[in-house]
C-alpha cells in the first residue's frame, strides 16, 4: 500500500485528488493540507512513502518544503505537481531534490502513474532533465574512487545517508564525506542530480 | 531634429511593450490559478465516476466523452499559455532565463538545444529581457516547425553595451524576402508572432535583425539589442 500526503493551495484539487487516489486499490491517502507550514507537521505524524507538492504554496515555498523533507532521516519520495510546464518549474524542482514531477495540465492518470513510480524509486523528469544536467556538468566521473562510484550506486537507487552507511558498514559521517566529494566531482547540486546522471551513464 | 522625437518615439513603444505584457502575464497567472486547478480536479472526480459506472455501458461512456473533452481543453491550455512567460520572470538573471528557454523546448519538442552561454552574460534592462524572451521562443519554435533539424543551437553574448543572441540549425532552410513578405499582416496566432513579429520587436527598441537562410542552406538569425 503506498501512503500519500497531499499539499495543495487548491481545495478543489485536493478533494479530486483524494477522491481518485482512494479509488486506486494500491494507494491509500493518508492525509492532506493546502497549508505548506503543516506538511512536515503531518509528515512526521503519518509518515507517508510520497508527498504530492505543488510548488506554489501560500505560507511557504514549495521548495523549502522539500528540502527540508530531503533532511529527515527516512525522507519520503517527493513529487512535484505544478500547473506550470516551463524551465523554471522544472529547474525548482531538480535543485529542491524532488523525485519527480507531474503536470496539472496532463491527465491525473499521469500523476497516478508517477505516485507509484517514485514510490518504486524512479526518478519521473521529462528527457530534457538529464540532458540538462549532462550538458552542465564539467567533471567527467572519471576520477572518482571505488568507494566513491559505490555510494553512487546507491544514492542513485534512493538510498539515504544512514541506510548507505548500513549498508557499507560505516558512519554517517564518513558517507557525509563521500556523497559531499562525489558530488562536487560530479557536478551535480544533490541526490536527484546524482541519481538522473547515474542513469544517464553510470561508471564504466 | 529628429533624434529627440525618435527617442520619445521609443520610449512609448517601450511603454506599450510594458503594458501588454503585463495584461499577457496577468492572463498567463489567471488561467494557471484558475481553469487549470479545475479542470484537473474535474477530471479525477469524472475518473472515480467513470469507474463507479461500471454496470452501465451506456453511461459510462458519456463520462469517458466528458474526460476525454476536459483532456483536450488542458492539452489546448498547456500548448496556448506554455507560449508565455514563466513567473518570476523579472527577477531571474538573463542566463538563467535563456537557460530555462533551451530546457522547456527540449521537454516540449525533444528537439535538442545546443546552448553557448558565457558565465559572465550579466542582466539587462526588463524590455530587453522580455523581447530577448519572445525572439529566442519564436526562432526555437520556427526552427522546430519548419527546419527539419534535429538540434538547434543557441548563443547568447554581450558586445559592449548591447547583447547578441543567434538561433542556427543546418536544416532545410527557406527565402527569408518570400516569407517576410507574407507574414505582412498576420497578427498573433497561438502565441507565435513569425519572423516579422521578431523584426518589429527589434526595431521598437532600437536593435539590429538579420537572417541568413537558404532553401537547403540552413538557417541563422542573428539579433542585437541595446542591454539598457
Amino acid at each position: 500500500m503506498i501512503r500519500v500526503l497531499l499539499a495543495d493551495d487548491h481545495a478543489i484539487v485536493l478533494e479530486g485528488l483524494r477522491a481518485l487516489l482512494d479509488g486506486e486499490p494500491d494507494i491509500k491517502v493518508a492525509a492532506w493540507t493546502t497549508d505548506g507550514t503543516e506538511v512536515l507537521k503531518l509528515v512526521q505524524q503519518h509518515k507517508p512513502d510520497v508527498v504530492v507538492l505543488d510548488l506554489e504554496l501560500t505560507s511557504i515555498k514549495g521548495t523549502a518544503v522539500i528540502a527540508a523533507l530531503r533532511d529527515r532521516p527516512s525522507a519520503p519520495k517527493v513529487l512535484v505537481l505544478t500547473a506550470y510546464n516551463d524551465g523554471d518549474s522544472l529547474r525548482s524542482a531538480l535543485d529542491a531534490g524532488a523525485d519527480g514531477l507531474a503536470l496539472k495540465t496532463e491527465s491525473p492518470q499521469q500523476t497516478l502513474t508517477a505516485i507509484r513510480q517514485v514510490h518504486g524509486g524512479q526518478l519521473v523528469f521529462p528527457q530534457a532533465a538529464r540532458r540538462w544536467i549532462e550538458g552542465r556538468a564539467a567533471g567527467a566521473p572519471g576520477d572518482l574512487t571505488p568507494r566513491e562510484r559505490e555510494v553512487w550506486s546507491l544514492v542513485a537507487a534512493g538510498l539515504t545517508n544512514p541506510q548507505i552507511a548500513e549498508r557499507l558498514g560505516l558512519s554517517d559521517n564518513t558517507v557525509k564525506f563521500h556523497v559531499q566529494h562525489l558530488f562536487s566531482k560530479l557536478g551535480v547540486k544533490n541526490r536527484t542530480e546524482a541519481a538522473l546522471k547515474y542513469a544517464h551513464g553510470p561508471p564504466r | 531634429m529628429t533624434a529627440p522625437r525618435d527617442a520619445e518615439a521609443r520610449a512609448a513603444s517601450r511603454r506599450l511593450l510594458a503594458t501588454s505584457e503585463r495584461e499577457l502575464q496577468r492572463i498567463v497567472l489567471d488561467m494557471h490559478d484558475g481553469p487549470v486547478q479545475d479542470i484537473f480536479a474535474a477530471l479525477s472526480q469524472l475518473q472515480v465516476l467513470e469507474r463507479s459506472l461500471a454496470g452501465d455501458a451506456m453511461a459510462q461512456q458519456r463520462a469517458n466523452q466528458a474526460v476525454q473533452l476536459l483532456e483536450r481543453a488542458l492539452g489546448e491550455i498547456r500548448n496556448f499559455i506554455g507560449a508565455f512567460r514563466p513567473p518570476g520572470f523579472e527577477r531571474r538573471a538573463l542566463g538563467e532565463i535563456v537557460e530555462g528557454l533551451a530546457v522547456q523546448h527540449e521537454t516540449l519538442t525533444d528537439q535538442g538545444v545546443e546552448l553557448d552561454l558565457p558565465t559572465d552574460l550579466g542582466d539587462c534592462a526588463l524590455p530587453t529581457k522580455i523581447a530577448i524572451y519572445r525572439i529566442l521562443q519564436e526562432a526555437l519554435a520556427n526552427g522546430h516547425r519548419h527546419s527539419g533539424a534535429s538540434r538547434q543551437r543557441l548563443t547568447v553574448h554581450r558586445r559592449g553595451s548591447a547583447i547578441a543572441l543567434t538561433v542556427s540549425d543546418d536544416g532545410k532552410g527557406f527565402d527569408p524576402q518570400r516569407v517576410l513578405a507574407s507574414e505582412a499582416d498576420v497578427g498573433v496566432e497561438g502565441g507565435h508572432f513569425g519572423l516579422r513579429g521578431i523584426q518589429d520587436r527589434v526595431a521598437m527598441l532600437g536593435g539590429s535583425f538579420a537572417i541568413d537562410s537558404a532553401p537547403g542552406r540552413g538557417t541563422s538569425l542573428t539579433v542585437t539589442l541595446p542591454a539598457e
